[in-house]
């Protein structure tokens, strides 16, 4: 998950987790919908806002955001330049903006054009991804991996060793993890520089801790399949553990409007083009 | 008192053999277990115990292949016909490491994890939850995720989890084995609670002998897939050879009371101070050494005995303490997760000490030591090593001089063989190719693992591998050497050739040691110096002697000194280490007493 899972007293984190699945997929259903930067940024304000009331901890999400802007960049840049849009609302699409090799470098004309329509585009793509970003790491931080596992264990045909698998992967990535920076810490213990060395070198110096981590991978499975094994898993055909949900209001509030917007968006890009570029 | 009642667990004449292997794993054994009864197993690692634990749920060899030979029966099934599914709701197993075997996203989802998978009722499920959570004392944490638990309580949790199924039979392989004192404590009661509030049959595997003997009715000794002993704890704990033959350790009480000639073997430290205030011992000789076989001479003010290592009867004097190598100052660590680990802490160590740092998990022992190498950057304050500060100093150059040994030896040993294992720290390091083979040759045969030297660490024994793992930062040749819980998850015997291997180092080439450890016992035989750690800080520094005289401070960082400490203290108003030390002291106090009166 992109925000490791907060137990915290919210109204998001109260909520049914059934109805913040349906909250996160209507997001991305509207996000997936909409094709005009300023509809896409009020459809963001809008998760931030829930963000904000599940006080999400902005700051572990830096680190994806920087790297999303560089994502973004490239695809205005590569947008701008390459794609040619049948605009409703812009109302120059193919004015240029400016050049990616510009006409003040000495002894070179201007090249490869980069148009406001394909710009606009890009910036509308990029808002896309951090919305439906956004609203994944919201729902994994204000979900508990366990009520993900009874939202599965309720839908029917899907077999509950569907959600304990997902649960249990999900459990073992932290352990993993410190597995990895164990292995890199003895690596440099016994005189190994990770940052040293040409690149291919450096792969190489990482790579070697990939036998050590599967071989300890799978002894950890192993001893787990046994304890798994010693509590019956398998044994009954149904998960009988499923809490007994009730609706509040809240949550019934929540559903309805989540439902209700997403589908008047669509209809109304699909019937009338509004929130299309 | 229980009555005992009909047997629950009869195995006669069992053989197994794993798949691929040759050797037997258990190799003819019978023994037959009563209804409400608690037996312990002890025996070194590869004895078989393990097996014999999954045996009696039907792991073995229904889950975890092999030849099974002979007749088992627990609760009336044969497991190998019943299938583990079925046994889990007879018999409860649990095994050492709580990581592995925690699956619910809280403390609640995985007791409730073994019921759910029996498919009984929500309601159901949630009656025995809040019943074994309750028994299992672990009320106020039924929302609390596993991972954030503290060792013991995990441990529990897993206890509980298994318990919630209600089996007749708990079968507990080493659950204490990951632990810390206070996390052993915790399960020792809950085992104990199993036993005597819950009428539970218990199988204990363990190598804490000194918590079994007071607590099982039976006690049953592995070696090499049979059983080398069996009887009640009275008759097993007679027979102190014989233990340590098999690789058990001998509970300071029992191995006291043997020096000194007690007309009954002690089980505890009350029954030691009875031996003494009424005389029924003789000693009329001074005390011989179990362990060396050589008598123990005049005790020092220190109260340690000169001959303490069977593997060198005839050491060399403690080095002299030389300059200071290891300079800390006012150093305070955070992690990015906020949590304060370390909380201003000063330490000096000089070289040639042999330093033993204790303390409770999250106490910030490992902390603390990983920053002598530079794997943890201070947030504030100073380390100096060899006199100088470390700030800038990166680990690939600091490990020349600080050698670091982890507490896993999976998590340290990535090469192909054996030879290439100890080769590969010191050719980082640029060290001549002829002066890295000199080494390794030599490395291997100190380890003892020169038949292995072509063989992958993977395949060897958990103690093999920790001594590879030592050695390969040995190869390095660093003046100091920190080793993180040396004896985590080894025997007895195991645990001593690490140890005597420390301590070698230590006398004939004058290492730094640096050793982090739970195990008192430990400590009491082989550190000089002890560092107490609590709440990010040093609580408490000095010999082993003055530190085990203040239980105040033995409290604070939830410690429990050796028995040997308990009693002498109670006896004399003095700390001795070792039950020889104290049979001397016994042995001298008695002489110049029947020489006063003489006179």
């Amino acid at each position: 998950m992109i925000v490791e899972y907060e137990s915290k007293p919210t109204f998001v984190h109260r909520l049914d987790p059934r109805v913040k699945l349906v909250w996160m997929v209507c997001v991305i259903l509207v996000s997936v919908a909409w094709t005009h930067p300023l509809y896409l940024a009020a459809l963001g304000l809008s998760v931030v806002a829930f963000g904000l009331v599940a006080k999400t901890p902005w700051a572990k999400l830096k680190g994806v955001a920087s790297f999303m802007l560089v994502v973004a960049a490239i695809i205005c840049l590569i947008q701008g330049a390459t794609y040619s849009v049948n605009s409703v609302t812009l109302r120059d699409p193919e004015r240029v903006l400016f050049h990616l090799v510009p006409g003040w470098v000495p002894g070179v004309n201007p090249l490869i054009p980069v148009r406001v329509g394909g710009f606009v585009y890009g910036i509308a793509m990029s808002l896309k991804i951090f919305i439906v970003l956004l609203a994944v790491a919201i729902f994994g931080y204000a979900t508990s991996p366990s009520e993900m596992v009874q939202v599965i264990a309720r839908i029917p045909f899907i077999p509950y060793q569907v959600g304990f698998v997902l649960s249990t992967a999900w459990k073992f990535v932290p352990v993993v993890q410190v597995q990895m920076r164990t292995l890199m810490d003895a690596h440099r213990s016994r005189g190994v520089d990770f940052e040293q060395g040409t690149f291919p070198q450096r792969v190489k110096k990482t790579s070697a801790i990939v036998l050590p981590l599967f071989a300890n991978s799978l002894t950890m499975a192993d001893t787990m399949a046994l304890a798994m094994e010693a509590r019956a898993f398998g044994h009954s055909k149904r998960f009988t553990f499923i809490r007994p949900y009730t609706m509040s209001t809240g949550d019934w509030a929540v559903l309805i409007a989540s439902l209700g917007v997403a589908i008047a968006c669509i209809v109304l890009m699909v019937t009338s083009r509004l929130g299309a570029i | 008192m229980f009555q005992l009642a009909t047997e629950i667990i009869s195995l006669k004449d069992v053989s197994f053999t794993y798949k691929g292997s040759k050797r037997k794993a258990l190799n003819g054994i019978s023994m037959s277990v009563l209804e409400g009864e608690c037996v312990a197993v002890l025996g070194p690692t590869g004895s078989g115990k393990s097996t014999l634990a999954c045996i009696m749920n039907g792991t073995v060899p229904c889950f975890v292949e092999g030849e099974l030979a002979g007749d088992v029966t627990v609760d009336g099934l044969h497991p190998r016909e019943a299938g583990t599914a079925h046994m889990a709701s007879r018999v409860g197993l649990v095994f050492g490491d709580p990581d592995t075997q925690l699956f619910g996203m809280t403390v609640e989802e995985d007791v409730a994890f073994g019921p759910a998978n029996l498919g009984l009722s929500y309601e159901e499920i949630m009656r025995r939850v809040t019943r074994c959570i309750n028994d299992m004392r672990l009320t106020g944490l039924e929302k609390r995720a596993p991972h954030r638990l503290s060792g013991g309580q995990k441990q529990a949790t897993a206890i509980a989890g298994v318990y919630a199924m209600l089996p007749k039979i708990m079968v507990l392989d080493e659950p204490t084995s990951m632990l810390d004192p206070e996390g052993k404590a915790k399960v020792f009661s809950i085992v104990r609670a199993l036993k005597e509030e819950l009428g539970v049959t218990v199988i204990l595997i363990e190598q804490e002998v000194d918590d079994i003997i007071s607590l099982a009715d039976r006690v049953f000794v592995m070696s090499a897939g049979s059983f080398a002993l069996s009887g009640t704890p009275a008759e097993v704990f007679s027979e102190p050879e014989k233990l340590r033959k098999a690789g058990v350790r001998v509970p300071h009480v029992v191995e006291f009371g043997q020096l000194i000639g007690a007309s009954s073997v002690p089980f505890s430290t009350e029954d030691v101070i009875q031996t003494i205030e009424t005389g029924t011992w003789s000693m009329a000789a001074p005390p011989r050494d179990p362990v060396a076989g050589q008598p123990v001479g005049a005790v020092s003010e220190a109260g340690i005995e000169p001959a303490r290592s069977a593997s060198d009867p005839d050491p060399l004097p403690d080095p002299a303490v030389g300059e200071p190598v290891i300079e800390v100052k006012d150093l305070h660590f955070q992690y990015p997760s906020g949590a304060k680990a370390l909380d201003g802490v000063y330490l000096t160590i000089r070289r040639g000490e042999f330093v033993a740092i204790v303390g409770q998990n999250g106490a910030g022992k490992t902390t603390l030591t990983r920053h002598l190498n530079g794997l943890l950057r201070p947030t504030s304050g100073e380390i100096r090593v060899l006199g100088r500060p470390t700030e800038g100093v990166p680990t690939t150059e600091l490990c020349a001089h600080v050698g670091y040994v982890f507490q896993n030896p999976d998590e340290q040993l990535f090469c192909t063989t054996v030879a290439e294992e100890l080769g590969f720290g010191p050719a980082n390091l640029g060290v001549a190719p002829k002066i890295i083979s000199a080494r390794v040759e030599a490395l291997l045969s100190d380890i003892g693992l020169a038949k292995y030297s072509d063989v992958w660490p993977k395949y060897l024994s958990k103690g093999e591998r920790q001594r590879l793992a030592l050695a390969a930062v040995v190869a390095m040749d660093p003046e100091v050497l920190i080793v993180d819980e040396p004896t985590t998850g080894l025997d007895w015997l195991e645990s001593r050739q690490i140890l005597d291997y420390l301590e070698r180092l230590w006398r004939q080439q004058g290492k730094t040691i640096i050793i982090i450890t739970h195990d008192m016992n430990i400590v009491s035989l082989y550190a000089r110096r002890v560092v107490v750690m609590a709440n990010g800080k040093v609580v408490g520094d000095g010999t082993p002697q003055q530190v085990f005289s203040q239980p105040e401070l033995m409290a604070v960082a939830c410690l429990r000194r050796p028995a040997i400490a308990e009693i002498t203290d109670a006896l004399w108003g003095e700390v001795l280490l070792t039950p020889a030390a104290a049979a001397a002291r016994l042995y001298q106090r008695t002489s110049s007493h029947a020489e006063v009166d003489q006179s």
